[in-house]
């Protein structure tokens, strides 16, 4: 208990000596009084002053430059402000500054942070090496250079991105370092549940600036909605509500750093680079895609050829099992098969899929989806002995003979289909020849009836034998 | 009420007939229509007030049972009055076969119609009439015949070439649109929406004729009948009153969905 006691007295006496910190007369119990910083800089202002020994890691200059200082966030302070335990003269080299002696409050921010955790390690930051000695500079006042000398692959990939050269036109808009990653002291491991880069926590982050659509309008960012389409996307579902790390998030498509704008060759999103971006995922599909009409066609750079998204859409990807899109995605077939479009949609299959029925062939049931070919490729399932297969995935027994039905006739056109095209000009000259001496006829008789019911009216009965 | 004397034009087996025609054939109309029209908002929308279009399938297959079965009925009927050796099927005043007075009572109507000519004598089935059961004759085969091929299209693929099928769309859907053209606008007039006959003629549902009317629309058989003697045996009681108001119910609410489906599709053709 004694001991107790006592422990708790020199507590308190410690604590009555540190409250008044930073001020020189505080320090305990030394006989000689604090230096000036006059008094350091009659030494330490001499450009040539070096180490006795050099040191690893550290440089042998002892020079500190005072316009340096004066210029710095520091300005006010004194040299012993932060070299605390320092004597004019001293021979021995002083212990390194402790920031946290002043800056109390950031030590426990750093508690947990990947920085702080770093800190223990060798090569790890420590304040100055994002802050700076001498020159330390106020937090606002600090570039991504800070970020760029441990990080800086990352850096250099990022001023090559949209966020980068927005920045660098002088956006105070576009992200930055700390607008993903937050701020530096307490900044997170990607790979911690609780970090803004999380996988699952991502698209949040990125909803920070891209679900505002005045946001959007102002960069003229195409899709003002895009967080909530992808919420509401397979993706955003599988994310956000299943928490599965291998759906795909903001950064899986568009990059991280590399974030580029589609029309950009090297973006990932660039119409070219579809593909492979989903195929990082989707590879069994890629590679059926390769193979396909399109494939071939986007690979050969033809711009018009459709790529994943095209179908699919990039941030409303919906199940493929549902009737909405795959009645949808008939339309989408269309935007280019227009012709194909027009005579599908005069056959069974083409007007019951309008109405909403998905049972009855659609476009990829008989052309395929990924694997489409051209109607002219052998290997193609509407080519040749494979029709009859093709037919007979709905309609079982179909023969040979039942696939000589015309999917995509024309009875318009007298040169490729003439009995469809004399069987329509028959129905239509019956049903004209039909209504128009009916028509006439019962045209003619209504006034002429009409004249009837008023005489017989007048008449009363049995004028008219 | 001065009741005038009643005289029998269709028998039960005529009226139940001509019922399945109406049901079957609105029915058709309604559940097929929407396919034809799919393109349309209200083609769309009918299609979803029948439970979309596998219901509707599913019904208009239904409706088109209906419709083999009156055309089987009919056919069994005139099978047995040619076995019962009743004279007068194929040939003469009572038969439904066009003959050469028709052709000339169509040029006197002509000439009436002008005012050149009185009206003429029309015997029990006016040339207007002959055309309308021979377009139903003509209808039920044709449509009917193309609705097989597209109901079971594997079984027909076995002894018919599969182009058959185009056909079979192209068919369907233009001699349906003739079909639902002609009863809801040429039928209709002729038989009910005339002024004469506004709003519409019950004779169909009740099976009876006044004999005023009789004499007007039909002289030559009425006439026929009493120099022959028989006009009595074709007396009738007069229709009661559920049957008068059943023909009315009825009768109007299948002109009113005839005209509004009509109306569709004159407004889809313009529009």
């Amino acid at each position: 208990m004694a001991r107790l006691l006592t422990g708790l007295g020199a507590l308190l006496l410690l604590g009555s000596a540190v409250l008044p910190a930073g001020s020189a007369e505080a320090q305990p119990k030394t006989a000689e009084p604090k230096p000036s910083s006059q008094d350091c800089l009659a030494c330490h202002g001499d450009k040539d002053l070096k180490r006795g020994a050099p040191k690893p890691g550290r440089r042998d200059s002892l020079f500190a430059d005072e316009a340096v200082l004066k210029a710095s966030a520091h300005a006010p302070l004194e040299c012993v402000a932060c070299h605390r335990t320092a004597t004019a003269p001293h021979d021995t080299p002083l212990p390194p500054v402790q920031c946290a002696g002043c800056h109390d409050k950031v030590r426990a921010e750093l508690t947990g942070g990947v920085h702080a955790k770093a800190s223990g390690q060798a090569g790890a930051p420590a304040c100055a090496s994002c802050h700076g000695t001498h020159d330390v500079r106020r937090a606002a006042a600090m570039t991504i250079e800070g970020c760029a000398s441990c990080h800086a692959r990352q850096v250099d990939v990022y001023r090559g991105s949209v966020h980068g050269r927005s920045r660098q036109r002088g956006d105070g808009e576009a992200a930055t370092c700390s607008s993903c990653h937050g701020a530096a002291h307490g900044v997170l491991a990607k790979s911690d549940p609780r970090s803004s880069t999380y996988h699952l926590n991502l698209p949040r982050t990125c909803a920070q600036c891209h679900a505002d659509p005045a946001l959007a309008k102002r960069h003229n960012i195409p899709i003002a909605n895009v967080y909530q389409l992808y919420m509401d996307s397979i993706h955003g579902r599988a994310v956000t509500k299943s928490g599965l790390l291998v759906a795909a998030n903001c950064s899986d498509c568009h990059g991280s750093h590399e974030i580029r704008p589609h029309a950009d060759p090297a973006s990932r999103i660039n119409h070219a680079n579809v593909p492979a971006t989903c195929g990082a995922c989707h590879a069994g599909i890629l590679a059926q895609y390769a193979e396909s009409v399109h494939g071939k066609a986007v690979a050969k750079g033809v711009a018009t050829a459709p790529v994943c998204t095209d179908c699919h859409s990039a941030h409303q990807i919906r199940r493929v099992e549902g009737a909405p899109w795959q009645l949808d995605v008939i339309r989408e077939c269309g935007s280019c098969h227009k012709e194909s479009l027009r005579t599908y949609r005069d056959t069974f299959h083409g007007k019951v899929t309008v109405l909403g029925l998905a049972r009855v062939a659609k476009c990829a049931d008989c052309h395929g989806a990924h694997t489409v070919r051209a109607v002219d490729d052998p290997a193609s399932s509407v080519a040749g002995a494979n029709l009859v297969a093709t037919c007979a995935k709905c309609h079982p027994g179909a023969t040979a003979r039942f696939a000589e039905f015309r999917p995509h006739a024309d009875p318009s056109s007298k040169a490729k289909f003439p009995i469809l095209y004399y069987s329509y000009v028959l129905m239509t000259t019956l049903l004209i020849g039909t209504f128009a001496f009916f028509g006439l006829h019962s045209l003619l008789w209504l006034p002429r009836s009409l004249v009837e019911r008023l005489r017989r009216r007048r008449g009363g009965e049995g004028t008219q034998p | 009420m001065s009741e005038g004397r009643y005289y029998f034009r269709f028998n039960l087996y005529h009226r139940i007939l001509h019922g399945m025609v109406i049901v079957s054939f609105l029915g058709l109309a309604v559940t097929g229509l929407p396919l034809k029209y799919a393109q349309t908002g209200w083609g769309l929308g009918l299609s979803h007030a029948l439970g979309g279009p596998f219901t509707a399938g599913y019904l208009h297959r239904f409706f088109a049972i209906i419709t083999f079965s009156y055309f089987a009925l009919h056919l069994g009927y005139v099978a047995r009055l040619i076995i019962l050796r009743r004279p007068g099927i194929f040939w003469g005043p009572d038969s439904m076969v066009p003959q050469p007075h028709d052709l000339v009572q169509l040029g006197q109507h002509v000439r009436y119609f002008v005012g050149l000519g009185p009206r003429p004598r029309f015997g029990r089935w006016a040339y207007w009439e002959k055309f309308d059961y021979w377009a139903v004759f003509w209808g039920v085969s044709i449509i009917g015949a193309s609705g097989l091929l597209l109901w079971f299209p594997t079984f027909f693929a076995l002894y018919l070439p599969g182009w058959i099928f185009n056909v079979a769309i192209i068919v369907h859907s233009d001699e349906a649109l003739l079909a639902v053209g002609f009863i809801f606008t040429i039928h209709f007039f002729n038989c009910h929406l005339r002024p004469e006959k506004l709003p519409m003629d019950p004779v169909i549902f009740t099976g009876r004729l006044e004999e005023e009317e009789f004499r007007h629309e039909h002289p030559a058989e009425y006439d026929r009948l009493r120099a022959e003697g028989r006009l009595e045996s074709r007396r009738a009681d007069p229709p009661p009153r559920w049957l008068r108001n059943f023909s009315l119910v009825v009768g109007l609410s299948s002109l009113a969905v005839g005209l509004v489906l009509i109306w569709l599709i004159i407004a889809t053709a313009i529009r």
